[in-house]
């Protein structure tokens, strides 16, 4: 009880939230507007999950949100060459991997500190898409969007992907030896080091295997729409970076959990909707993120405050 | 690795001599492909529309002395604009009370960082991404969106746009606050406080420096020169939109690092900053004048800082790497 006592609490505010909307807006509740709103978070939840890593390893990604964009138009431009769909699959997903290991590359390799560098390369990767491509949208041929099935069989595959990949992710994080790794080098890395695990390898890793979720994410936000939005993705880094910090997963690293960043997401994705519901403009979306972020983190803060006296 | 070199082999090899040489090749080139790049009035224009992030870049300075960041001071900007812009507007103020106002909420929002960095101990890369957020959210907020204010006073527009003894009205304001900061972190005891805190907060508790008053200071001063930005910016568009500023912290953090400042805090120079600014203001204008795309200014911006923060790298890895090689050498020979 005491050890999940931060992902508790934040499942009790979205069980408040729930039953707010249960009793103001009952409407909330229809199936397919949630079913909609389940395969629009989808691609955040497989990015958070990523996102979690990164910080769990003391790390931060703000590139995540160009990367997205990056894969998402070569996803389209090679769906749109009638590219099969498993291949385009494949390379989205390589595109993506091949980012985060430039990140990685830079911050494992060269030691600089990973805001500074995913600062740049957000800038690089943005705006060397806009100056490359013009910001034209990419038409997608029949038979990409919804992998050719219906929609409703479409969306129930993309949620179950994002909640498949999701329960693997948690059950290597506390089963597998390289997800106690990550674990370790967030908490200490000299002392992992020590142990005899290999710090900045194990960074190199996480940051090119968060590139190849967000290269997988960009394919599952392809397969939505009939078109790719070269803007995709704009914002996606501090949806995840506020979705993993208000799920309690500490960002001095090594302490918190998937389930953490699961629940926070939950909270977040239901917050914008029940605004709407609630007849708060949608223009306080992003102060609200702040917002949420910040008393996350000083709710954090507080509680260390109190640890240490 | 810290030894200071002196002679004029070590002034060869700083970071502001290179960036200096890289500055005048910079300006040799675009003057040979650009028609009107090396003339007097576009030097003024440079500096007109560096100003704004010339001053977040000098607010940036000690902040990362201290081995902080602030994320926060381009949509800082964004919001004190449309403030600035509402309190004239909206609330009839006139000019010169506004800008007062302005620079007070400025102070007070810089006051927000400050307080959650020092008070609650978080670190200063997720607070000031929070409030990153939360500024430029507060300004869509106010604005719906999509009001904007405009109609400024000529008198005003004049700070902006016009020129005081031939030269860009705000060049003696850019002028005054780089003296302040120069003052600040070269001549004065805070400086070097800021340089012990970049080095080592602990070590500089232990030596007596009042720390979190210190950090308070650069946070909370980050937030005036935001605000004094944010006017600069509104004059010199003559509108206020939500969306003003929107990316300058990229370009100040670069600005920075390319002067030198060392990113992981403890050393860095105000003069540096400048030079930074100057390189970076004179690629957006040059780049223009050879005819190229405004996200090129983007893009390249992002590859310079990348390049320059793997080569101030550089130095570090090689001497690891010499280590190794001779603690293998050692090794091998004991056995």
């Amino acid at each position: 009880m005491k050890r999940h006592f931060r992902e508790l609490s934040v499942a009790a505010a979205l069980g408040v939230l729930l039953l707010a909307l249960a009793l103001c807006a009952p409407a909330f509740y229809q199936p397919q507007p949630l079913l909609s709103l389940a395969t629009r978070q989808a691609p955040v939840l497989v990015v958070a999950c990523g996102m979690t890593l990164v910080i769990l390893c003391r790390q931060i990604d703000i590139s995540v949100g160009s990367q997205f964009a990056v894969c998402g138009v070569c996803a389209g431009l090679l769906a749109a060459m009638h590219w099969p769909l498993p291949l385009v699959l494949a390379a989205s997903i390589a595109c993506g991997a091949a980012m985060g290991a430039f990140n990685g590359l830079l911050i494992a390799g060269l030691e600089l500190p990973s805001i500074v560098v995913t600062l740049a390369t957000m800038a690089a990767w943005r705006e060397g898409l806009l100056w490359l491509r013009q910001g034209v949208w990419v038409d997608l041929p029949d038979g990409v969007q919804w992998f050719g099935l219906s929609q409703a069989a479409g969306q129930w595959t993309l949620v179950m992907t994002a909640l498949t990949l999701l329960t693997a992710m948690a059950f290597a994080m506390t089963h597998l030896s390289a997800g106690r790794f990550i674990y370790a080098v967030g908490s200490d890395a000299e002392a992992a080091r020590l142990a005899g695990i290999r710090p900045r390898r194990m960074t190199f890793a996480v940051f090119t295997f968060t590139g190849a979720l967000v290269g997988l994410a960009a394919m599952m936000n392809v397969t939505q729409s009939p078109q790719v939005d070269p803007n995709s993705g704009t914002g996606l880094e501090l949806k995840t970076i506020a979705a993993v910090v208000v799920g309690g997963v500490a960002i001095s690293g090594g302490r918190g959990s998937l389930w953490g960043a699961f629940v926070g997401l939950l909270l977040l994705a239901c917050i914008s909707p029940a605004l709407t519901f609630m007849h708060v403009a949608a223009y306080w979306e992003k102060a609200i993120q702040g917002m949420i972020i910040l008393l996350a983190v000083a709710a954090d803060g507080w509680r260390n405050r109190k640890r240490n006296l | 690795m810290n030894v200071q070199r002196h002679g004029i082999k070590a002034f060869l090899f700083r970071q502001e001599t290179v960036l200096g040489v890289v500055l005048v090749l910079e300006w040799f080139y675009f003057d040979a492909v650009g028609r009107n790049f090396g003339t007097y009035d576009n030097t003024c224009d440079i500096l007109r529309h560096s100003s704004e992030i010339g001053l977040l870049a000098l607010a940036l300075t000690p902040i990362i002395l201290t081995g902080g960041i602030d994320l926060s001071v381009g949509s800082l900007l964004g919001l004190c604009a449309i403030l600035f812009g509402k309190l004239w507007r909206d609330a009839h103020l006139p000019i010169p009370l506004a800008m007062g106002c302005t620079l007070g909420l400025g102070a007070l929002a810089g006051g927000l960082n400050a307080a959650l960095i020092t008070r609650l101990r978080l670190p200063p890369l997720i607070v000031t991404l929070g409030t990153y957020s939360l500024f430029r959210g507060l300004a869509e907020a106010i604005t719906r969106g999509v009001d904007t204010f405009t109609n400024f006073p000529a008198s005003f527009l004049a700070l902006g746009q016009g020129r005081w003894l031939g030269v860009p009205a705000q060049a003696p304001v850019f002028l005054a606050v780089a003296l302040g900061y120069w003052w600040l972190v070269h001549r004065s005891t805070f400086g070097r406080s800021f340089r012990a805190i970049g080095y080592s907060p602990e070590g500089a508790r232990y030596a007596g420096i009042p720390v979190h008053r210190r950090l308070a200071l650069v946070y909370v001063l980050a937030g005036v020169v935001s605000a004094l930005a944010a006017i600069l910016y509104t004059a010199r568009l003559g509108q206020a939109k939500a969306d003003a500023g929107t990316g300058y912290e990229l370009f100040a953090i670069t600005a920075v690092v390319l002067g030198g400042t060392s990113i992981f805090g403890g050393a860095g120079s105000v003069y540096g900053t400048l030079l930074g600014v100057t390189a970076i203001g004179a690629l957006d204008n040059g780049l223009v004048h050879a005819l190229q795309p405004g996200e090129m200014a983007g893009m390249l911006t992002g590859v310079l800082l990348i390049v320059v923060l793997a080569g101030s790298a550089a130095p570090k890895i090689i001497s690891t790497l010499r280590a190794r090689k001779a603690a293998t050498r050692i090794a091998g020979h004991s056995s």
